[in-house]
């Protein structure tokens, strides 16, 4: 098989399969494309970092396991507080887009915002999401998401970091209103790969690159 | 005599003014191998800068610079609050 069709393959499995955790902004002038495909559905969102309190970009979601709305949105990343600490980060991010939804023939103006608290040391990992969506006359949902990690081993900056992460999402209004899904994080470089498996039998599947 | 001693003092002047510098940052905040990738390509954007080498670990950057050039500590500063993080210390070397 050429290598080409082989990638080719890869990003067609993950375009329909991802989600992650990962910080919504990276350094000034850096560019990061990630992908999520998890049991709420896929998403891939492009963002540009132009201080290093704001990064801008696009957002498109197709939701599932409900109604399967797509949405396309600009968006938009905020830094609202850092805290650098000697063996640790804290953040507070609020992401937000407003743009269209679209749902069985039916195109609304759409909105969300969410807000991402994490605290990471080199060994433990800690973050807590609360997203709250208006989709017109179409839907209007809140959902939450927590995730805890620990890195077994100490990785430098030169290493292959590994995670070991369980999230919990919590969806009033869905079916499973609390899903658990233990998962796996890699990152080289600038390149970093999740993947898990939800307690509603869902194939987590998480990327993301900053060039 | 005189000449001699002029000649050496212009020499390691001249040495001084060329040789790189090694400029350590101790830096608070950076924990993420991922995230930090952004403090490497921020330096090695900087025409100033020949390597830069990160150090989880010890939470440290080394940034050596090309010779005859330097970059100042607020500068340094800056870029690293760019990247997103806070300097505690510098510490310059030759």
């Amino acid at each position: 098989m050429k290598t080409t069709t082989l990638l080719a393959l890869l990003l067609a499995t993950f375009s329909t399969a991802l989600v992650s955790e990962a910080k919504p902004l990276s350094y000034v002038g850096g560019t990061m494309v990630m992908q999520e495909n998890d049991e709420t559905g896929h998403t891939i969102s492009l963002d540009y970092t132009f201080i290093p309190t704001n990064a801008f970009g696009l957002y498109v979601k197709q939701e599932e396991n409900g109604k399967d709305i797509l949405m396309v949105t600009p968006e938009f990343n905020t830094l609202l507080k850092r805290w650098n600490l000697p063996d640790g980060q804290g953040n507070i991010f609020n992401m937000s887009g407003a743009g269209l939804a679209h749902y069985r023939d039916n195109n609304q103006p759409c909105l969300w915002t969410a807000f991402l608290a994490d605290y990471e040391s080199r060994r433990w990992f800690f973050s807590y999401e609360p997203r709250f969506v208006w989709d017109g006359n179409i839907e209007k949902s809140v959902w939450q998401r927590a995730r805890i990690g620990i890195a077994p081993y100490l990785a430098n900056y030169n290493d292959l970091n590994t995670w070991i992460m369980f999230q919990v999402d919590h969806h009033p209004a869905k079916h499973d209103h609390f899903v658990a899904t233990p998962l796996i994080r890699f990152f080289y470089k600038t390149y970093l790969f999740e993947v898990g498996y939800s307690s509603n039998q869902h194939i987590m599947v998480n990327w993301q690159i900053q060039f | 005599m005189k000449k001699y001693l002029l000649t050496m003092i212009i020499i390691f002047g001249l040495t001084a003014a060329v040789s790189a510098d090694t400029i350590k940052a101790t830096v608070n905040g950076m924990v993420c191998g991922f995230c930090a990738t952004g403090i490497e390509k921020t330096f090695r954007a900087q025409p100033e800068v020949k390597t830069v080498d990160v150090d989880l670990e010890n939470k440290l950057v080394t940034i050596h610079t090309k010779q005859g050039q330097t970059l100042d500590d607020a500068k340094i500063k800056k870029l690293l609050g760019n990247a997103g993080y806070s300097v505690v210390a510098l510490v310059r070397g030759k």
